[in-house]
């Protein structure tokens, strides 16, 4: 019977070749707009520290200028001076905690060959590793002494070790970067978190730095970051005066065991704070927040406000385009309506009208899924050409899930879009046909 | 032509009634919003950033080697560049327009204080240069005299900003000064140590190069070269149409002419404007593309959905035609059919239309929709409603009166 | 064959209760060709769809070669309608988009037969009402009596207990319509039960028996003169006397 029902489809399709072109290029471009639309939206969505979002954690203190907020929603300052940073990392209250910055270093290449280039490099520290979960392929991080002693030693990606390395394991071999010589400690096996939760204002989507090194050389070199540096108000001459300032510019991340040691760390801050108002920081009423990776994101905002604009306007544009379709199946169904009461009349059940029906749709319906398929991979093309290397064009790229996703609503959304008008046609009852003729 | 027979005869086909005004309403929220989003970007990216952008372009200078000197680096540059051929002015800069990257802070007529505390404070942004800056930038000078040689100032983090005088934009210039000229005046917010310096000119527009940041045309020029970390960039200016030839040449000259240092970074000032306003021209091109593909798949299941109901009403066309309706007085009828089925969708759509807008003010801060947009809108939607069903009413119109008498 | 007891049929909509039948009874027998006359709006067509399962009813009972039909589901019926009748409509109701072997194979299919044997009953059909050889044809490539004769095939590919037709020949001119009626009276002869419902008195006239509706109800006229139709109707109308099975 199904194939009769295939044969009968195929034939009322083909007979009407314009308005299924129509109908299946319509359920084809509203998926593909929406599952191009929502690939970029779930990439941006993303965090990648989920599985250890109970234990990363954001410390952010409002030092802020007693006149004005950070932003218009009370936030505190997105990154931290220096001497906060310190502060809580010499109080050591977290089971593990790092401060971070970015800079570029020259990198002179053992290799005559290759000529010099520039180097992004974070300055961290050795807990930045087994804090967030970072894997190596050969090697490991730094440890605590290093850290007290700025040891020029360092981390390189994966990319990193193979343009400099050939991929060879490099550990223990030279590095020679801004005119010193560092020891390679470890390479990192492919590790790319999008967002880039632990860096985010040098780009929300980026790759990672190309260097890791420890934060103490950073300051040695007295150097500030690459990307944010802010102040409310005038630091001063001099690199001294640039740490004792309330300028903030580094990223500082603790790991603790679950809530209950977050509410402790939060009443450290909270102390930390008190005792430095009565020093006369911090003028402003008390505002510190402890963010999981995910509330994190969350307050920043990384995900683009375009893309979730553009995610709104895809999804109207799916509903038109199945409601488009739900009424032209809806017509042409009802057009055969002494077809159907004919097809009752001669002993056709209502199961078998139904079946028929939606077998027809489902030929639009899937057929308009395997084109929108296609679609959202041209479209996702199409934001890479749009928007290059920015944010939202290396979001624009289709993982094994979100395929699934894409596979399952394209057939899901066509299959409603068949169902009513299926559930009308099988509503004919085959009396009322008699004689309508 | 009387409306209610024919809103009568739409109530008992509620499903395909439903089915086009819901349609109708959804394309016109997303056209109004839409359109209302892509003419706010256009305007936007249209706007000027102030400084010759057809023959400029900037390049970085890194230098890393032991006895790397910036300075003398610097010098030797700048006069090498300055006489190439067809180079008609260079200066050193920190910055240009349109690039995302400088140094803002908040000038203001008294010294001291939090940023925006200051009296009177502004916020503008930085581009220190030196006495080629106006030139190399091809602003224009409305008022006051440019920098001279001797007054630009080598500066570090440790020696601090001392300029002494500064031009700025006629923004900004109105902003500290609304009603006299701020030639000749002091300002404070520029130099280090609370000291003031004095405006000595006034250039017509340079835009921040935050192209997302507000009182965008509030710049400063700074007569200053930052030694820090042997890090340089040059803006050339060449003469009309020599750019892409000298970029390369410019390229070759530095990379050439000192190996301890890194050449980055060369990128005309129209490379630069294409990426600061990349994501606004593709979200202009996504929902551009969004728009005119909803009109005309809505418009496309018009043409299909009445097809369908002239066919299914053959009979009672002819019926119509036999009792003396003429062919005029049929398309008529499916066209105001049409008109009360948009009309209805417009209604619908007037309130998605706001809603969704109120959706966007609330979560992305967007300006509200100005009123004319619905009615624009609106009217769209009614003229691709009657060109949706001109064909299928012309169609109808052709229905012969003696269909009326057959019964099959 | 066909036992219908007290049979009512009572629309409800809204405010107003339409009695479309009241307490008619009839029994056709196997074998026999009955002919269904009445005024328009007599209910002869309500007739027709309860006698042929296509509408159910709101009272008294109804057996179709000695199944109860009352109490059955659609599904029931549909396999009931598919295996025991066979429909030849006014308006042919054949569907344009098939050629008459898809016509006439569409009951077919729904009866689950394997294709060969789908083939032969089509073969066949086609051949007893000869147009064998134009089974690629589509209908609109045939005459009005052409597109009857494939009905009636389609009606007949089933082999069904019992024919049911609807003004068969309404569509057609005379000449046509006396084809139909010699293929209809040929099956019949072969054993066929034939319940044609018409308004022609001519037509009727070929048929062994013949019943009027009037008002819902059924009056026999068991080898009367046709002139008593109109006669008999007219009684009928006062007088509410169930001539029920008159046999």
């Amino acid at each position: 019977m199904i194939r009769y029902y295939f044969w009968l489809a195929a034939r009322s399709l083909r007979r009407n070749p314009v308005l299924t072109v129509l109908m299946i290029a319509a359920i084809a471009l509203g998926i593909g707009a929406a599952m191009t639309s929502l690939t970029v939206l779930r990439a941006m969505s993303g965090n990648p520290m989920a599985h250890r979002d109970d234990r990363v954690y954001r410390p952010q203190l409002d030092n802020w200028a007693a006149t004005r907020g950070f932003d218009e929603q009370g936030n505190p300052p997105n990154l931290m001076t220096y001497q906060d940073s310190m502060a809580l990392y010499r109080a050591g209250k977290a089971r593990r905690q790092a401060a971070m910055f970015p800079q570029v270093f020259p990198v002179e290449p053992a290799n005559p060959e290759v000529r010099p280039f520039q180097a992004s490099v974070l300055m961290t520290h050795g807990d930045f590793f087994p804090m967030f979960d970072v894997p190596f392929l050969h090697g490991g991080g730094w440890n605590r002494q290093s850290d007290d002693n700025n040891a020029r030693v360092a981390v390189i990606s994966r990319d990193m070790n193979d343009r400099l390395f050939g991929g060879e394991d490099s550990v223990g071999r030279r590095l020679r970067m801004d005119g010193e010589d560092y020891t390679i400690s470890g390479v990192l096996d492919s590790w790319n978190p999008q967002p880039r939760f632990y860096e985010l204002s040098s780009g929300a989507f980026g790759d990672i730095e190309d260097i890791f090194v420890p934060f103490g050389i950073g300051i040695e070199k007295e150097l500030n970051s690459s990307a944010n540096n802010n102040c409310f108000a005038d630091p001063g001459n001099g690199y001294a005066a640039w740490l004792a300032s309330d300028c903030t510019w580094m990223a500082f991340w603790v790991e603790l065991d679950g809530a209950g040691e977050a509410a402790q760390y939060k009443d450290f801050m909270d102390a930390y704070v008190q005792e430095q108002k009565a020093r006369g920081r911090f003028a402003r009423p008390l505002n510190n927040q402890l963010d999981t990776v995910s509330q994190w994101l969350e307050r920043r905002q990384v995900v683009s406000r375009d893309s979730q604009t553009q995610t709104w306007l895809a999804f109207a544009f799916l509903a038109v385009c199945l409601i488009n379709t739900v009424g032209l199946l809806l017509a042409k169904f009802m057009a055969r309506a002494p077809e159907i009461g004919l097809r009752r009349a001669v002993g056709a059940s209502r199961r078998q009208v139904f079946a028929q029906f939606l077998t027809e749709s489902a030929m639009v319906g899937v057929a308009g899924a395997a084109i929108g398929l296609l679609l959202t991979w041209l479209g996702l093309l199409g934001l890479r050409g749009l928007y290059g290397d920015s944010a939202m064009g290396r979001m624009a790229e289709l993982d094994a899930g979100m395929a699934g996703i894409v596979v399952v609503s394209a057939i899901v959304a066509s299959l409603l879009a068949g169902l009513f008008p299926t559930w009308r046609a099988c509503q004919v009852t085959p009396a009322l046909q008699l004689k309508s003729n | 032509m009387e409306l209610r027979p024919i809103v009568s005869a739409l109530m008992r086909n509620k499903a395909g009634l439903i089915l086009i005004v819901v349609q109708v309403a959804i394309t016109l929220a997303v056209l109004c919003n839409s359109l209302f989003i892509v003419i706010e970007r256009s305007q936007r990216v249209g706007r000027e950033s102030g400084m010759n952008e057809a023959d400029t372009f900037s390049i970085d200078s890194m230098g890393f080697a032991a006895g790397y000197d910036v300075r003398d680096s610097r010098a030797t540059d700048l006069a090498n560049l300055a006489a190439m051929p067809g180079v008609i002015a260079v200066t050193t800069t920190n910055t240009t327009p349109l690039s995302n990257g400088g140094w803002s802070s908040v000038v203001g007529l008294q010294p001291g204080g939090d940023f925006d505390t200051r009296e009177g404070g502004q916020p503008t942004a930085f581009y220190m240069v030196d006495e080629n800056g106006v030139d190399a930038f091809g602003v224009r000078l409305l008022e006051g005299r440019d920098f001279r040689a001797d007054e630009i100032v080598d500066f570090d983090q440790n020696t601090g900003l001392l300029a002494d005088v500064v031009i700025v934009t006629s923004a900004l210039a109105k902003s500290l000064f609304p009603d006299e000229s701020i030639v000749g005046k002091q300002i404070y917010g520029v130099a280090a140590d609370n000291r003031p310096v004095t405006v000595i000119g006034v250039i017509e527009r340079m835009q921040m190069p935050w192209v997302g940041a507000t009182n965008i045309e509030q710049s400063t020029l700074v007569p200053a070269r930052l030694n820090e970390a042997g890090f340089s960039r040059y803006l050339i200016r060449t003469e009309p149409g020599e750019r892409d030839r000298l970029m390369p040449q410019v390229e070759k000259l530095l990379q050439d002419s000192n190996s301890g240092r890194l050449v980055r970074r060369l990128r005309s000032l129209e490379e630069t404007r294409d990426m600061a306003y990349r994501q606004d021209r593709a979200m202009m091109s996504i929902l551009g593309g969004t728009m005119l593909a909803m009109m005309l798949i809505t418009g496309l299941g018009i043409v299909g959905l009445t097809s369908f109901w002239v066919n299914r009403r053959m009979k009672q066309i002819g019926t119509r035609r036999a009792l003396g309706a003429r062919r005029f007085n049929i398309r008529r009828y499916f066209q105001t059919e049409n008109g009360v089925m948009i009309g209805f969708g417009v209604m619908v759509g007037a309130l998605l239309t706001y809603g969704f807008n109120a959706w966007l003010m609330q979560n992305f801060n967007t300006p509200r929709l100005p009123w004319y947009y619905l009615p624009v809108g609106a009217l769209a939607m009614i003229v691709l409603g009657q060109l949706a069903v001109l064909g299928p009413s012309l169609r109808a119109a052709t229905v012969p009166p003696a269909l009326a008498t057959r019964t099959a | 064959m066909l036992l219908m007891k007290n049979l009512s049929k009572v629309f409800r909509t809204h405010m107003i209760e339409t009695h479309a039948l009241r307490d008619l009874s009839l029994h056709v027998r196997e074998g026999e060709f009955v002919a269904v006359t009445g005024p328009s709006g007599s209910g002869k067509t309500t007739f027709l769809n309860i006698a042929g399962l296509l509408e159910t009813f709101t009272g008294g009972s109804y057996h179709l070669d000695g199944v109860d039909v009352s109490g059955l589901g659609d599904d029931a019926r549909s396999r009931l309608r598919n295996e025991k009748i066979g429909f030849i409509f006014q308006g042919f109701n054949l569907i344009p988009d098939l050629n008459l072997f898809d016509n006439v194979d569409v009951p077919l299919r729904y009866r689950g037969f394997k294709a060969a044997e789908r083939k032969r009953r089509i073969d066949e059909a086609l051949g007893k009402v000869g147009l064998a050889s134009r089974m690629k044809h589509f209908p609109s490539e045939l005459s009005g009596g052409q597109q009857q004769r494939v009905a009636i095939a389609r009606a007949l590919a089933g082999e069904p207990r019992l024919l049911l037709a609807d003004e068969p020949t309404g569509n057609l001119d005379s000449h046509m319509a006396r084809g139909v009626m010699d293929l209809l009276e040929e099956i019949h002869e072969q054993g066929t039960t034939i319940v044609m419902v018409t308004h022609d008195p001519e037509l009727a006239a070929r048929a062994q028996r013949n019943v009027h509706v009037i008002d819902g109800q059924i009056t026999d006229l068991d080898d009367g003169p046709r002139l008593a139709v109109v006669a008999a109707a007219a009684h009928a109308g006062g007088a509410a006397q169930a001539a029920g099975a008159g046999h």
